[in-house]
């Protein structure tokens, strides 16, 4: 067997790696532009005029064709003000909401073992494969009931509901790998359960980081529950509000344009923005 | 500490977000003093803006203790929209109605009110108001609107080319290939995607001169006449025959798209609907219209008229006194103009005629002029069970243009599809 | 150990709240609705039906046709999220985690998340657009052959969501403690096999789940398709799924009258078929891949 000194092995390696971390690098853009090129698409084209989009929909706006008259036509029309702030609204408060609640269950459902706890633990779970647009009617029909209907408080509620399942397993598994020691060590000390959940959250930041973000993805973009729950003018969410618009400016490809961006904006941003938590949130699991 | 706030910043985020959800206004109707608001639920997102600026505040200011609130829904999803709300007892207080067999679903369903005394309501004729009609041959629901369908085509294109209106499908024929073969223009702005205007744009544009008109579509309803007789497979023959005419690719366009290809001068001729008067001319073209030709010289000349929107009443409306009024208006002459005039391609279904200042709209109109109207094939009692022919035609008409299904077996699945649930009336 | 009935308090104090409006929102709506499958209400008036409806979901020659259709498009549809999306997904995760994109990760995992943050209009609207014959990029009309048209829609979906299972793997693999990498680079292995030797088996319990979530999402799923084809999504309902028939049954469309019984109906059976693998999967996978308190 050939002996290969320390020397040529770490420079082989270094070598090896350098080839690597261009591979890398290159794999990763060739990805990034296949998901970033076909919304630029759509942005870029809706600085054009109508001739200038479909003359030739992969160019850049020209002198002659850049026209801000799609968005001046959207801000008017539209309503996008208020629909932000609806959407706004009501992303926020259920992932409060769903973070709050998820987190005692979770937190109960992985501490208090007792007979019922798995059949409970089933049960969430299971909500995880419920189809809730086949709820509909009774959904309205309570918020009728309750005089919640079209309002954003009915939204919230459903969309709670809805997400509670994914939430409460996601919590679990997080909660699973705080270590036993810990706990007790708390409770020997006289701390009261709520005390040992507070010493046991940040352990599960993470999992926190990512029930927000898998809640605010299909809540801010939810099309349906709006439309059934929350119709009036004054109480429109973003994905709502586009979607109208889109119905009334068919032929209007620049307004019809500038309204997918600017409803598209709010989330690329608030994402972005997030992601730094993200990070900070993740690494406390990585540099451990 | 941090993880003590933590819980706390959350539920008061909860909390604060909550209050500021709850606070937020719920668009109620109902009585506000002196005021009634009574809300008006129809699918055309499309015409808010005409709705808001030139209809209702003409009937406002007639009626000022009355206010309307019009709230649309996309018409993809219009019908499930409606149903959830009236279910559950949210419904608008008055609803635009599909015609003929779902609005009867509805009807069966108790949504509406029986309008039979409604004052206005005897200014139609029976062929108006037969597609709101409940079984019991009451009227539900006030006809607002038909429409109708042509070819729109390009005046430019037409000149340029030396072309003129084909009055018979030979010379459609001629002149579409003579559009072809210059080369620089598509003959038909016309795709498969959409199976809906396959159907409703061109087999029941060009095929009543094929059936003629409400002779074939009574035959079929009467059991006297079949789907697979000659005259029936001839009109699926000639939607056959437009497949050389189409552009590349048109399996994957839509209407929008054939809408884009005409409006930018690419097409010469596109078959569609009156109520794109306002699209079609949208981009400045000179746009005019020519109807569905007749078979062989002579003929008598078809027309697919088709009663489009009708208006009802919500049984479970707690404002039906101010609905009321709202209806009666939409049955005036008054509403009539203001509506066919504000929004061009719609027609009136009055009996009182009335003129309309948008030129190719009244071009539209006049193409009525010597023809014999029909309404849709499919929809008026052949739609009301499973398969419904309406939507199995326009996934039919789709397998005919893009698989290269014969007009003879397309139009014997029709039948035997229509067969296996549909009893004749008798 | 906390005693027993301390415990049960304790369950209820934190369970109830979730456990409340989860019942209250979700749980018996879906019931409520699920009720209506054992009803036939033809001609106005509910009467029990027993098991009628799902005979006639199945026999119905009509209705049947329909059903395995959507049925079989479902799983194609799940079949290319399972062969694309999680591979792809899985060597984003992976790539994320090199040593040498470190300063730069923010950037990569942002751009690759953006479309999972989009309003699935705007996805629909700009691939059409971009494959359109008439003005895209493709000239073969994708969208309207029946045999392209359901992998063109289940890629566009893949493209649309690939940032989740990435997430989620990432995080996974970031939660491998950096010792055992360590001891695995002193002994010179290099990425690859530190990958597939390593890093792969211990996040395997993730990928499974991310795996069912994916089935079970795609199973569920309706928007795209919505989006892009409507409620009878063609052409000739090659693109029509099982969450598009079930809307369509139970809402109507404009052509077709609805048939609420048959549509709870049709749901029900869903469930059923996804509750069935998933316990299935579970029993019989799941239980073989160890999760490693890391």
């Amino acid at each position: 067997m050939t002996t290969v000194t320390f020397k040529q092995r770490r420079a082989r390696l270094q070598k090896g790696d350098a080839a690597s971390a261009t591979l890398v690098h290159v794999l990763l853009i060739v990805f990034a532009l296949i998901a970033i090129l076909p919304i630029l698409v759509v942005v870029l084209n809706s600085f054009k005029t109508t001739m200038g989009i479909f003359g030739a929909p992969f160019a850049l706006p020209s002198p002659e064709t850049f026209n801000l008259d799609g968005y001046k036509n959207v801000l008017t029309r539209g309503n996008f003000g208020v629909n932000y702030a609806n959407s706004i609204i009501v992303t926020v408060a259920t992932i409060a909401a769903t973070i709050v609640l998820a987190t005692g269950a979770a937190w109960a459902l992985v501490e208090y073992k007792v007979r019922i706890t798995p059949l409970l633990t089933g049960f969430f779970i299971i909500g995880i494969m419920l189809p809730i647009r086949l709820g509909t009617v009774p959904i309205i029909k309570m918020m009728v009931a309750t005089g919640l209907i079209d309002t954003l408080i009915a939204l919230v509620l459903v969309y709670t509901a809805m997400q509670l399942p994914l939430a409460v397993a996601l919590m679990m598994t997080y909660f699973r790998s705080v270590p036993g020691e810990l706990k007790e060590a708390a409770r020997m000390d006289g701390a009261s359960e709520f005390r040992v959940l507070g010493i046991a959250l940040p352990l599960v930041r993470p999992g926190l980081a990512a029930v927000a973000s898998i809640t605010m993805l299909p809540v801010w973009n939810d099309l349906w529950f709006p439309l059934i729950l929350a119709p009036s003018k004054a109480n429109q969410t973003v994905t709502l509000g586009v979607q109208q618009f889109v119905g009334q400016f068919q032929s209007d490809y620049p307004a019809l344009l500038a309204a997918l961006t600017l409803g598209a904006l709010p989330l690329i941003v608030l994402f972005s923005v997030f992601s730094r938590q993200f990070i900070q949130g993740l690494s406390a699991g990585y540099g451990k | 500490m941090r993880s003590k706030l933590a819980p706390l910043a959350a539920l008061t985020v909860t909390a604060v977000a909550l209050t500021l959800a709850g606070c937020s206004a719920g668009g109620d109707a109902g009585d506000n003093g002196d005021v009634t608001t009574i809300t008006f639920g129809n699918w055309r997102v499309e015409d808010a803006a005409l709705w808001e600026e030139n209809v209702i505040p003409a009937f406002e200011a007639a009626h000022p203790e009355i206010k309307v609130t019009y709230q649309p829904t996309g018409t993809d999803d219009y019908n499930a929209a409606i149903q959830s709300q009236i279910e559950s007892g949210t419904g608008p207080d008055v609803i635009m109605c599909r015609p003929f067999d779902v609005n009867r679903a509805w009807i069966d369903d108790g949504y509406f009110d029986d309008l039979t005394g409604l004052p206005g309501i005897d200014g139609f004729t029976d062929t108006a108001l037969a597609a709101w009609q409940g079984n019991d041959g009451n009227p539900y629901c006030v006809p607002i609107a038909s429409v109708l369908a042509g070819f729109y085509y390009n005046k430019t294109i037409f000149d340029e080319l030396g072309l003129e209106i084909p009055t018979t499908m030979a010379e459609f024929t001629d002149v579409l290939q003579a559009i072809k073969d210059d080369g620089t223009y598509t003959p038909l702005a016309l795709g498969s995607a959409d199976g809906w205007q396959l159907s409703y744009n061109v087999l029941d544009s060009i095929g009543p001169n094929y059936w003629q008109g409400e002779d074939g579509r009574l035959g079929l309803i009467d059991g006297t006449k079949k789907l697979t007789d000659p005259e029936f497979v001839d009109a699926f023959q000639a939607v056959a025959d437009l497949k050389a005419f189409m552009p590349d690719g048109y399996q994957s366009l839509t209407y929008e798209d054939q809408m884009q290809l005409f409006t930018l001068g690419k097409a010469a001729i596109m078959p569609d609907g009156s109520w794109d008067v306002t699209a079609a001319t949208a981009t400045g073209l000179d746009v005019g219209v020519f109807a569905p030709p007749v078979v062989a010289d002579g003929d008598q000349r078809y027309l697919q008229e088709m009663p489009d929107q009708g208006v009802g009443l919500n049984a479970d409306s707690k404002n039906k006194d101010a609905a009321k009024v709202f209806l009666s208006w939409l049955a005036s002459s008054e509403f009539q103009s203001i509506y066919v005039d504000k929004v061009p391609g719609f027609f009136s279904m009055g009996s009182e005629p009335v003129t309309y200042t948008n030129a190719l709209a009244q071009e539209f109109a006049d193409l009525k002029t010597d023809a014999l109207l029909t309404p849709r094939l499919q929809l008026d009692r052949l739609s009301a069970g499973n398969p419904p022919l309406d939507d199995n035609t326009w996934a039919v008409l789709q397998t005919v243009l893009n698989d290269g299904v014969s007009p003879a077996d397309a139009t014997s699945k029709l039948q035997t599809d229509l067969d296996s649930w549909y009893v004749p009336a008798s | 150990m906390i005693r027993t009935g301390t415990r049960y308090r304790l369950l209820a104090l934190f369970v109830l709240p979730a456990l409340l409006v989860y019942v209250g929102f979700s749980v018996y709506p879906l019931l409520s609705s699920v009720a209506l499958s054992f009803f036939d209400s033809d001609n106005g008036g509910s009467t029990f039906a027993g098991f009628g409806n799902y005979i006639y979901l199945f026999t119905d020659p009509y209705v049947s046709e329909r059903f395995w259709n959507a049925l079989r498009n479902s799983v194609v549809f799940f079949g290319i999220h399972l062969v694309v999306e999680l591979p792809i997904g899985l060597l984003m995760a992976a790539l994320l985690t090199s040593n040498s994109v470190r300063r730069s990760r923010g950037v990569y995992r942002t751009l690759l998340f953006i479309p999972a943050t989009l309003s699935v209009v705007i996805v629909g609207f700009l691939w059409r657009l971009i494959i359109n014959p008439l003005w895209g990029l493709v000239s073969f009309p994708l969208l309207g052959d029946a045999a392209t048209a359901l992998p063109t829609i289940s890629l566009m979906s893949v493209w649309q969501y690939i940032g989740i299972p990435m997430i989620f793997l990432f995080t996974a693999l970031i939660a491998i403690p950096e010792d055992i990498l360590e001891a695995s680079r002193i002994d010179g292995a290099r990425a690859w096999a530190t990958f597939w030797q390593i890093k792969f088996p211990l996040i395997l319990p993730q990928f499974g789940l991310i795996a069912i979530l994916t089935y079970i999402w795609t199973f569920n799923g309706f928007d795209i398709v919505y989006a892009l084809n409507g409620s009878a999504p063609g052409p000739n309902y090659s693109t029509d799924i099982l969450g598009t028939l079930f809307y369509r049954t139970f809402f109507g469309s404009s052509g077709q009258v609805a048939d609420t019984d048959l549509g709870a109906t049709i749901a029900s059976v869903v469930f059923f078929i996804i509750l069935v693998t998933t316990a299935a999967y579970f029993v019989v996978l799941q239980r073989r891949l160890k999760t490693y308190e890391l």
